[in-house]
């Protein structure tokens, strides 16, 4: 007995212990063979709340409850609730579970009893008991919503619609309260009304609504609960039910408004929207309009046809009344009123001055935005009464307005605006419904970034610099106001720095560029909500500067001048090395001794004609033979004769020169000694290469004259005769010259003596010594020509090459 | 001057005890006017309560006795209105109102054993008809209004305990055949809602009269 007694003793012992290291018995450790698991006492369930729904057409005998269960709980020791019902003065129900919601079935519903209901939270440090819920029964059923809800419009009734419905359970098992919300079509605002007890005591189901607009559709739904009590569960909302109030006549003004031209034209524009409460469907306005002060009214009704998109919208329509002229007249009054099929609206008047002065305009007018609202801000003007204002708001051809009462200062923009838009807003003051001069300011409800950049249009570019304009972004596209343009350019990928221009700038002459260098450039337009870059545009600097080719044409034609001058000059003062080098000193054979070189006839007295009979040779064998001919008869050159006879056995020279012929052939006879005597001091001889003008001469033995011996003659050699290859031009050229001067010359000279032989003067002057080819043409013209001449002539065509190898000398 | 001094205490200490005395007697006064207001709420509230209760199974007494002639067929007019020996009787005795409470309670305990004969009989007759529900509800329901009768009584007359049934347990009649049943059941059922068409009244009337009244005098309001 003892043993025991003591046991228990430690035990409590043990446990006070626990309880007071564990705050006080909130917490047990329990620590076997695992880790230490901490548990908390269960904590006690808070806000509980019991619901019965409606099943068919009594209450489900289910209970469903929760709670909340606000505090620790240890997750590794579970907690079980335990949801208690108590059917007062009968039984009770229970169901056990771990979460904070639970269900219980009450066999049936009890009805009209009342209910305890509490939870029992329990784990391994004990149980706790929640708040006890003592309801009715009935108090906790959530019922159906109303069913069968119905609206009715009532013509005559402009303002109400009545509602009626059919309760959701019979009022034995629950008697109902009902609630109606309400709130006009595409409205979210609720309007609520309980429906007096009243009105469903006996079996009354309907309510009228009032006060409401006419011609307006009305979005009712119903919702009920049991009336005793407020803790009641109100069921869900019945579903929507639309009606549309009944028409009335419109019981505010038409708001009329006015579209100038500013100045620009003297047209007005009469426009008006449907009245705030046109209590249904404008069907026409009335427009009268005053042009004098006492002058006669026009009067005037604009039917009015609604449109799908009318009825769709939920702004009020515009619609344009009238265009008006204010040519010739300085105020219009116009006044409009709005039917429907029930009656006539109040009166809207307008005075529209033609030109508004500017005596009346609000100041410090000022627009912004700010949470997606634009807000208008102005200033009164002074001394001066306005009755009100009327704040109108342009873009993209949309124009919309509203009006503010006369001690308006400030006002938000109530109509539907668009982001990225530019608006054009005015504040006009209104006096009597007269018009005063606005005040106007763009503004964006919300900037953006641009669509595109400015567009490049024209570049101008010149050596170091280039001329860029651009476009301004189309408005539609600007979606913002430009605070800069940057100009960005760059040249073989080398980006240059950026240029910054103001907005209102679209033009700029980039500057410091290289010549001849293609640029690629682009323009960012910016706002301040972002930018946008133009495409991209090249263009390539001029290779040249103006003027700078004109002072290179200038400097190199100086230069040439110059160049020019110092040569003349050169050759002015050097003239006669030039003509030394160029043109060597040459003997005239003419005047030399072996001139004068003739047994038969003195020197002196000779040597004109042997002049004139030896220029002739030169030229044209031909004539050297018709001259010969003459000469033949001349018994003065006997000696001569004999000579020519020799000629077949001289050197080439000898035989290609009628001139040279009795010299060679003198060189060849016997008497070279005597002229080598007198011949010896002056020159020496030279070798001679024949040239082709001596194949026509001797065709069977070309061969064998190809190459000539040394000639005896005591003359000095040419260049041409030491330079076989330039025989031919050399010999053209200077014998083109020379002969042909010699040939007119002597030819002119020795006119009488060869009168009788044209023919023959005439084919040498057409020949062309040069060419062989032509050469060889015109020796067979020659060969033509002398044909006729028979025997005579032929020795003549022999010799015409050799002229070509042959000087004067 | 001794004995007059004395007889000032004494005056004075005797107009405090009056004083006092006064007060005491008008808390008590207040008090027993708060008890009688709280206990003539509390009469209404259950009276309300047993007066909707008794008129809920009323209601569904007769849905159930509309569904019964509906599974019955035409027939079920007739035969509901035969007369079938050892139905108790749907009237109210008693004259006093705790008689008739009384009454009303014994007779709703003396309809439940028929009550459950007639559900024992439409399980073997109809084991799956939705009428089974519709009884198990109108019992559980008359249980119900058996307790809320007991608790008014209860209230009303907390020291008169309630009468037993007259005549011992109640008799239920002997094994019947398919028909019998039929008619036993309707006939059942048609008086238990006559009684409760009674059990209703006496209750509007017992609402009308002793909610208003005081309880010492309210016991005359069905004469």
């Amino acid at each position: 007995m003892s043993s025991v007694v003591l046991q228990l003793f430690g035990l409590a012992l043990l446990t006070s212990v626990l309880l007071a290291e564990h705050g006080y018995g909130n917490h047990l450790v329990i620590a076997p063979q695992s880790p230490v698991v901490e548990i908390d006492r269960p904590v006690r369930p808070e806000n509980l709340s019991c619901v019965a729904e409606q099943e068919n057409d009594t209450i489900s005998p289910f209970l469903s409850c929760r709670w909340e269960v606000l505090g620790p709980q240890t997750e590794a020791v579970q907690t079980t609730y335990k949801l208690m019902v108590e059917v007062l003065l009968g039984n009770t129900y229970n169901v056990t579970t771990t979460h904070n919601r639970a269900r219980v079935s009450l066999g049936t519903f009890p009805s009209h009893m009342e209910l305890d209901v509490w939870v029992l939270a329990h784990n391994l440090l004990g149980t706790i008991e929640s708040e006890h819920l003592r309801q009715d029964a009935n108090d906790l059923v959530k019922a159906y919503p109303p069913s069968s809800v119905k609206v009715i419009a009532e013509q005559g009734f402009p303002t109400s619609l009545l509602v009626s419905w059919a309760h959701p359970i019979h009022k034995t098992i629950i008697k109902l309260t009902y609630q109606i919300r309400f709130c006009p079509h595409g409205s979210h605002t609720w309007s609520y009304l309980r429906v007096p007890h009243a009105s469903t005591y006996d079996d009354k189901t309907s309510f009228r609504l009032q006060n409401l607009q006419p011609v307006k559709d009305y979005v009712i739904q119903v919702r009920c609960k049991c009336f005793r009590s407020n803790l009641c569960h109100w069921s869900n909302w019945s579903t929507n039910v639309t009606e549309t109030t009944p028409e009335d006549r419109p019981t505010s003004k038409p708001d009329l408004w006015q579209i100038s031209g500013r100045g620009k034209s003297e047209e007005v524009q009469l426009i008006c929207k449907d009245p705030e409460f046109s209590n249904g469907r404008i069907t026409a306005f009335g427009i009268t309009i005053q042009y004098h002060k006492n002058g006669s009214l026009e009067r005037e009704i604009i039917p009015v046809n609604e449109s799908r998109a009318d009825r769709s919208s939920n702004q009020r329509r515009v619609t344009l009344l009238k265009r008006i002229s204010l040519a010739d007249k300085p105020f219009v009054r116009v006044c409009v009123i709005a039917n429907n099929s029930v009656g006539t609206s109040p009166e809207a008047c307008l005075g529209i001055p033609a030109k508004p002065s500017e005596q009346l305009t609000v100041k410090d007018m000022k627009v912004w935005s700010q949470e997606g609202q634009m807000f208008v801000e102005w200033k009164q003007p002074n001394n001066t009464a306005v009755t009100e204002y009327v704040i109108e708001w342009v873009s993209h051809g949309k124009r919309d307005w509203q009006r503010e009462n006369r001690s308006t200062r400030a006002t938000v923009i109530k109509g539907v605006l668009d982001r990225f838009v530019c608006y054009n807003v005015s504040v006009y003051p209104i006096q009597f419904g007269r018009i005063w001069k606005p005040a106007c300011l763009e503004a964006y409800l919300e900037q953006g970034a641009p669509l595109q950049g400015p567009s490049i249009s024209k570049s101008n570019p010149a050596y170091d610099k280039a001329e860029l304009v651009w476009g301004q972004i189309p408005l539609d596209k600007r979606r913002g106001f430009i605070t800069n343009y940057t100009i960005f350019y760059r040249k073989e990928d080398q980006l240059l720095e950026p240029i910054h221009v103001p907005a209102n700038i679209t033009s700029y002459t980039l500057t410091k560029l290289s010549g001849n260098t293609k640029y690629d450039v682009w323009i960012r337009a910016s706002t301040i909500a972002g930018s946008a870059n133009s495409s991209h545009h090249s263009f390539s600097t001029l290779k040249y500067a103006p003027g700078m080719v004109e002072g290179i044409v200038v400097g190199v034609s100086l230069g040439f001048l110059f160049f020019v001058l110092m040569t003349i000059l050169l050759c002015i003062y050097k003239k006669d090395l030039i003509k030394e080098n160029l043109w060597p000193q040459i003997p005239n054979p003419g005047e030399s001794t072996i001139g004068n070189w003739s047994p038969d006839y003195p020197l002196k007295a000779e040597t004109p004609k042997e002049n004139s009979v030896s220029g002739v040779c030169v030229l044209d064998v031909g004539v050297c033979e018709v001259k010969l001919g003459f000469e033949e008869d001349k018994t003065s050159l006997s000696l001569k004769k004999d000579k020519y006879l020799s000629e077949e056995h001289s050197s080439g020279i000898g035989g290609s020169s009628c001139m040279s012929s009795p010299r060679q052939s003198v060189s060849d006879s016997d008497e070279g000694p005597d002229l080598a005597d007198s011949t010896a001091s002056t020159v020496q001889y030279s070798s001679v290469v024949a040239s082709s003008g001596y194949k026509g001469q001797t065709p069977s033995s070309q061969s064998q004259h190809s190459i000539f011996s040394r000639s005896e003659s005591t003359q000095p050699l040419l260049d041409s005769e030491e330079h076989p290859d330039m025989l031919v031009q050399e010999g053209c050229r200077q014998d083109q010259h020379s002969l042909r001067q010699s040939l007119f010359t002597h030819s002119a000279e020795n006119q009488n003596t060869i009168e009788s032989d044209d023919v023959s003067l005439q084919g040498v002057e057409q020949h062309d010594f040069c060419p062989l080819k032509e050469d060889a043409e015109q020796t067979t013209e020659w060969d033509s020509l002398s044909a006729a001449d028979g025997e005579s002539t032929r020795p003549g065509s022999s010799y015409m090459p050799q002229l070509g190898g042959y000087r004067p000398q | 001057m001794n004995g007059h001094v004395k007889n000032m205490h004494l005056q004075q200490l005797v107009e405090k005890a009056a004083t006092l005395l006064c007060f005491l007697l008008l808390l008590a006064v207040d008090s027993t006017k708060t008890v009688a207001a709280g206990r003539n709420q509390e009469c209404g509230y259950d009276l309300q309560q047993t007066l909707r209760l008794s008129r809920l199974v009323h209601k569904e007494t007769g849905n159930l006795i509309k569904k019964y002639k509906a599974s019955e067929g035409e027939m079920a007019e007739l035969f509901c209105k035969a007369s079938v020996s050892g139905i108790p009787d749907p009237n109210i005795s008693g004259l006093e109102p705790s008689e008739r409470i009384a009454s009303i309670y014994t007779q709703l305990q003396v309809f439940s054993p028929h009550l459950k004969r007639v559900h024992e009989q439409q399980m073997d007759l109809q084991p799956k008809s939705p009428l089974l529900n519709l009884i198990n509800i109108v019992r559980d329901q008359s249980r119900r209004l058996t307790l809320r009768i007991n608790n008014i009584y209860r209230i009303f007359f907390p020291n008169l305990p309630l009468p037993e049934p007259a005549g011992g347990p109640t008799t239920l009649p002997p094994p019947q055949n398919v028909f019998q049943q039929k008619v036993y059941g309707c006939v059942v059922l048609t008086t238990y809602k006559k009684l409760l068409t009674n059990i209703f009244k006496d209750m509007r009337t017992l609402k009308s009269k002793v909610c208003r009244r005081a309880p010492a005098s309210e016991f005359n309001f069905f004469r």
